[in-house]
């Protein structure tokens, strides 16, 4: 099992992080990052590439050395959708088989689980169909979805997000968004998400932390998201708003 | 005393499953060369034993082992490239190991021969490639959680033990097999059902069942090969098995084998 702390909290929230730090190979990757993240909403990770944003979700999930406190609320259930599989797209493994990864029988599988990954299925908008493709053969949009099915399998409470829509067509990311949303209004699941797009950040997103190693903003995107916070977070000649375009 | 008839098929039959299931997930991690080279470990454990008159199987075993840890530890390094230190290390130990060798044992260590074993290490021997073949298929799931997205798996609990199972299971199967198919070729004996397997599979539980009857087929059949026309048993079982792999080919979906 992977050690998280699990101290108690005074307030509510589904995790507490302070004064987090990571180093890799002598190289400050994060410094002094502290942030909050409440029950039900959803909380948006924005920097720009080498930010430390994939390095700060794999310390909250144990999976890097680090310095700091991560304090998730006492029996959470985490739910991780990472941004795509490690595997070749030549492998013979069917998107049943990746779903049977969580069922406590891999060969022989209980009507049980079916039920429920069925469930499952028709929240991401998926059909039984997909269940008999390989993993090979799945589209992006169908990739990210049969992931984040897989990963609410387990009714997770918090589900972290490493870029959703990375590896998915443009035109069917609002569709991914759309599906998260549900979630969060359905479930009351605290969304965890990194992403790279401004205006998701807008539309979806009830906090916002920006992330270059440090912390430089953090709050409601409409208040965190200045000027001069997105200057100092991808140069003074970016963009700070996605919908109006380049900032002159 | 006379070894037990038919030894050679049981050993094939048994231990061709057991490498059929195993070879799976040894491609699937792409480990396919390293678990080639890993089994030249065994070469040094053989001369070792020759020179010091115990039976090389123990050497083998010993040698293998050791070797898988080695291999693990160095996978969890990442400022060292493990392919190459695996290459190297495990070349030289072939090399060692034919230095050390008598030269009339030479062929025989490096393509195998048809196993003069005594009915006690046989029988220990068939009993372990069923277990190592049944405890592929028990933890399948796990293996390729870790294959499919390591991340993942660690979430949900499954540490960096299950890596090391699998290659001490990989590297007690190559143990198994090298009396017979000898220690240049028993990693291809690995590689090869799990190839053809493939090719024909859709599925992952239907690859690891079909990989586990071709390691038993392609074994036995070549050994009967090799008994029928006098040829080496190692070279028999593996040519046979490339020759399946070719007839395999065309079933490949595109953008596999």
């Amino acid at each position: 099992m992977i050690r998280l702390f699990q101290g108690h909290m005074n307030d509510d929230a589904v995790l507490a992080v302070e004064d987090l730090s990571v180093t890799l190979d002598g190289d400050a990757v994060l410094n002094n990052v502290s942030f909050t993240l409440r029950p039900g909403e959803a909380f948006a990770v924005i920097g720009p590439n080498g930010a430390g944003k994939t390095v700060l979700f794999r310390a909250l999930l144990g999976l890097l050395p680090h310095n700091g406190l991560v304090r998730w609320r006492p029996g959470v259930k985490i739910g991780y959708v990472p941004q795509r599989f490690s595997i070749d797209r030549s492998a013979p493994i069917s998107t049943m088989e990746f779903f049977l990864l969580q069922s406590p029988n891999f060969w022989r599988p209980a009507r049980a689980f079916n039920g429920q990954l069925n469930e499952e299925l028709k929240l991401m908008g998926l059909t039984q169909n997909v269940l008999r493709k390989g993993l090979g053969e799945l589209s992006g949009g169908e990739t990210q979805r049969v992931l984040i099915a897989s990963a609410l399998l387990q009714k997770p409470s918090v589900l972290l997000l490493d870029e959703p829509t990375a590896a998915v067509d443009a035109g069917f990311e609002d569709t991914v968004y759309a599906l998260l949303h549900r979630v969060q209004m359905e479930r009351g699941t605290a969304l965890l998400l990194i992403s790279h797009d401004l205006s998701v950040v807008y539309r979806y997103a009830q906090r916002v932390l920006c992330l270059n190693k440090s912390v430089v903003c953090q709050g409601a995107p409409v208040d965190a998201l200045n000027p001069q916070a997105l200057a100092t977070l991808y140069g003074e000649a970016s963009f700070y708003h996605h919908e109006h375009g380049p900032a002159h | 005393m006379p070894p037990p008839p038919h030894a050679s098929f049981w050993i094939a039959l048994l231990v061709g499953i057991a490498s059929g299931s195993v070879g799976p997930f040894i491609l699937l991690r792409r480990m396919a060369l390293v678990g080639d080279a890993l089994s030249h470990v065994a070469l040094p454990g053989i001369a070792l034993a020759l020179i010091y008159h115990f039976d090389p199987f123990y050497g083998v075993i010993a040698f293998l082992i050791a070797a898988a840890f080695l291999v693990f530890w160095l996978e969890g390094r990442s400022r060292i490239p493990p392919d190459a230190i695996v290459g190297l290390l495990f070349t030289a130990s072939l090399a060692i190991g034919i230095l050390m060798l008598p030269n009339a044992d030479v062929i025989e260590s490096l393509f195998g021969a048809f196993p003069a074993l005594s009915g006690p290490l046989l029988f220990a021997i068939l009993l372990t490639a069923l277990v190592l073949s049944a405890l592929c298929f028990v933890l399948a799931k796990r293996f390729l959680f870790l294959i499919v997205s390591p991340d993942l798996a660690r979430v949900h609990g499954l540490g960096r033990g299950y890596d090391l199972a699998l290659l001490l299971i990989f590297a007690m199967i190559v143990a198994l097999g090298i009396k017979l198919v000898g220690t240049l070729l028993m990693g291809a004996l690995t590689i090869i059902p799990a190839s053809i397997a493939k090719n024909l599979a859709q599925s992952m539980r239907r690859y690891v069942i079909l990989s586990a009857i071709f390691g038993g087929v392609i074994s036995v059949a070549g050994v009967w090969l090799a008994e029928s026309f006098r040829f080496l048993p190692g070279p028999s079982i593996v040519l046979l098995g490339v020759g399946f792999f070719a007839l395999s080919l065309p079933f490949a979906r595109r953008g596999a084998a």
